[in-house]
């Protein structure tokens, strides 16, 4: 169910409870049937629970899509040492704002599945990374931690079963780049949030040196109810390569923004005007960002035939992402808003790679010139040029980020570009 | 009322946030009930249970920069923090953290003695502690005031909003105002971009904040911090 706001055509899976304060209990949550996916689970062998998962196509919902079950079967049959978990709790993309009401409304949720995402990777400790911001919704959720730890539902002997699992909150301390899996590793070491180089990749040196898998809160929150009503099920909603339900975010120029649980595949302009209750009155749209501020911006055009998946996203011209729309009607100023995205890019990059630590700051600059209508049009070509020297030169994909945004601005709004620039000129000789 | 011109939540749609609004009647939910605030309870400052004993505020209401850092209920909540890594490194962000909700900000005698205790050199907590943006290098006020301008709020008066701010407490941005009461910066996404404008107030969320209310919020945190 919707929050803050529902809609009759959601699928309400993993939203159930939002906006009741009564489903963060124990008790409550039990009552719905919480907690019976996990034991199952813990009776199943590591093996059939990847499988199940695998099964379902649970995609990451942290932004890649990458599938869920073949991620967990990544890490090393034969156990050397200890394996970790990370629960990626770091929710800072713009326009993505799930993560947080999934902790704050159904922590127990959250909780449930990091212990069976433990138990199919063979994991003794759990470590939730949650945002250093996110103070209410941890407070909530380290609650719930509680009152699992005292139920035994977590540590020793969880349920009888003979599995031992730990589970630690950690509260970050403000860095976007800290949602970056290598990156997060690194914060929960005590070290600089700083992108690793990859290879190698977690699975087999994660965290403290041990093979580590890491998910988002929302892809952990769907596995109990894969376990509880088996893949099949969860594959009739959505579509065939990206089943099940998602939240979408929604954000910007509507009139009822907040999360929705909608199956994948959804019509974007069914979301935006009918479930979200469409723009202000006499507006028109202009422009939409599908997956948070990280991905092409789509024009209305593209809109209009666009299903949210992840492939019907690229087919139009961009990427689902975290899922996250940033809706933009027709009072929007294109440059301004991409300018600000930029400086947020120029703000959290962590500064190991040229490209990334130098071409955000140029970047930012050549826009707000434009912006205060002291652009020229060559300055457009030397936008895109720079934007190209930063994809696939780094580290990490923030560089390529910060690219998109203007990029794939100049080329679907290239006249609101040049409406600035000219407007400069005309001031410039009057 | 939502304003037609600045969009955001449409608030003659039913509407279950109170936002920052507080409990007029208007809404579904009370504050309290959004937040949690009945199911949290108080949290004992030794931290409770060590799987949770990282998660406390990091502004606490009282703030004192020469107050002992690693005594009494604190020390215990250092060794349960230190219980849940597998080396002292690890403990780092947890004990800065712990640090800051003591004294406010994170001074270079601050950052020599979490150093110490974890038995790291001072230019490795200091590289650490100036790597991530909560930490205060610097005194704040009573209220640290962060106002989202990010995207999804920047379409709906994210600078209204915080000009709002600068011009009713009366203080230029990232500066203190006299009285020591309201800091105020510009934040990035606050996660929180469906309830535009999102603001942060020392550790607590305001939702949906337009710049007629800001008045009425400085006034209800003059009276907090009286
Ligand atoms: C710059 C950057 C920031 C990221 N931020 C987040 C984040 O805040 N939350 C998140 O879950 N994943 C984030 N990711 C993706 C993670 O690296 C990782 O792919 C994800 O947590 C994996 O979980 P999933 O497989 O469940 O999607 C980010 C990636 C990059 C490159
Ligand atoms: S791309 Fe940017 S954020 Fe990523 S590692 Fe390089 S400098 Fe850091
Ligand atoms: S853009 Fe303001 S909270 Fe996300």
């Amino acid at each position: 169910m919707g929050y803050p706001y529902s809609h009759e055509k959601e699928t309400v899976v993993l939203s159930r409870g939002f906006g009741d304060p009564a489903t963060r209990t124990l008790a409550r949550w039990k009552e719905m049937g919480g907690y019976t996916a996990l034991e199952k689970a813990l009776n199943l062998p590591y093996e059939e629970v990847i499988e199940e998962v695998k099964s379902s196509g649970l995609r990451g919902r942290g932004g890649a899509g990458f599938p869920t079950g073949v991620k967990w079967s990544f890490m090393p049959q034969e156990k050397k040492g200890p394996h970790y978990l990370c629960c990626n709790a770091d929710e800072s993309e713009p326009g993505t704002f799930k993560d947080r009401e999934l902790m704050r409304w159904t922590p127990h949720q959250v909780i449930e599945g990091c212990l069976i995402a433990a138990h199919a990777i063979r994991a003794e400790h759990v470590y939730i990374y949650c945002r250093g911001e996110f103070f209410e919704a941890t407070q909530v959720l380290a609650r719930a931690v509680e009152e699992a730890y005292e139920a035994g539902l977590i540590g020793k002997n969880i349920l009888g079963t003979g599995v031992d699992i730990e589970l630690t909150v950690v509260a970050g301390a403000g860095a976007y780049i800290c949602g970056e899996e290598t990156a997060l590793m690194n914060s929960l070491e005590g070290r600089r949030g700083l992108p690793r180089v990859k290879p190698p990749f977690p699975a087999a040196i994660g965290a403290f040196g041990q093979p580590t898998t890491i998910n988002n809160v929302e892809t952990l929150c769907a596995v109990p109810h894969i376990i509880n009503r088996g893949g099949a099920w969860y594959r009739e909603q959505g579509t065939e390569k990206s089943p099940g339900t998602k939240l979408f975010c929604v954000s910007g120029h509507v009139r009822r923004p907040g999360n929705y649980e909608l199956p994948l595949g959804f019509p974007m302009m069914e979301l935006i005007n009918d479930v979200c209750g469409g723009l202000r009155p006499g507006r028109t749209l202009k422009a939409v960002i599908p997956g948070g501020s990280s991905v092409p911006i789509m024009n209305a055009e593209e809109c209009a035939s666009c299903t949210l998946d992840y492939e019907g996203v690229i087919e139009c011209g961009s990427m689902l992402g975290c899922a996250s729309v940033i809706v933009m009607d027709d009072s929007t100023n294109i440059v301004k808003q991409v300018r600000r995205m930029v400086d947020f890019y120029a703000h959290e990059s962590c500064g190991q790679c040229t490209p990334c630590r130098e071409g955000t700051q140029w970047l930012s600059r050549i826009l707000v010139r434009i912006e205060n209508g002291k652009g020229t049009e060559e300055d457009l070509d030397t936008l895109l040029e720079l934007g190209d020297q930063m994809t696939g030169t780094t580290i990490c994909v923030l560089s390529d980020s910060a690219a998109a945004p203007v990029a794939s601005s100049i080329e679907k709004f290239r006249d609101d570009y040049l409406a600035l620039i000219r407007r400069g000129e005309r001031v410039g000789a009057a | 009322m939502s304003d037609s011109k600045r969009g955001g939540p449409d608030r003659n749609v039913p509407f279950r946030n109170p936002g920052w609004a507080g409990n007029t009647g208007e809404y579904e939910l009370s504050e309290a009930e959004v937040r949690g605030e009945e199911y949290v309870g108080i949290r004992s400052k030794d931290g409770g249970h060590p799987s949770i004993s990282t998660t406390m505020p990091y502004i606490l209401d009282e703030k004192s920069p020469d107050a002992p850092l690693f005594e009494g209920e604190y020390r215990e909540r250092l060794d349960k923090i230190r219980s849940r890594y597998p080396d002292l490194r690890g403990a780092l962000i947890p004990v800065l953290n712990l640090a800051q909700e003591i004294r406010g900000h994170l001074t270079s005698e601050t950052m020599k003695e979490v150093a110490a205790e974890l038995e790291l050199s001072d230019a490795y907590v200091r590289g650490v502690a100036t790597f991530y943006t909560m930490y205060n290098k610097a005194p704040v006020g009573r209220f640290l005031i962060q106002v989202c301008t990010n995207i999804s709020c920047n379409l709906c008066g994210g600078d209204e909003v915080l000009a709002a701010f600068l011009k009713h407490a009366g203080v230029e941005m990232g500066e203190t105002t006299d009285d020591g009461l309201f800091t105020i910066t510009e934040v990035e996404c606050l996660a929180a971009c469906g309830f535009p404008t999102a603001v942060q107030i020392n550790s607590r969320y305001y939702e949906n904040v337009q710049p007629e209310d800001v008045p009425a919020l400085l006034d209800r945190l003059r009276e907090e911090g009286a």
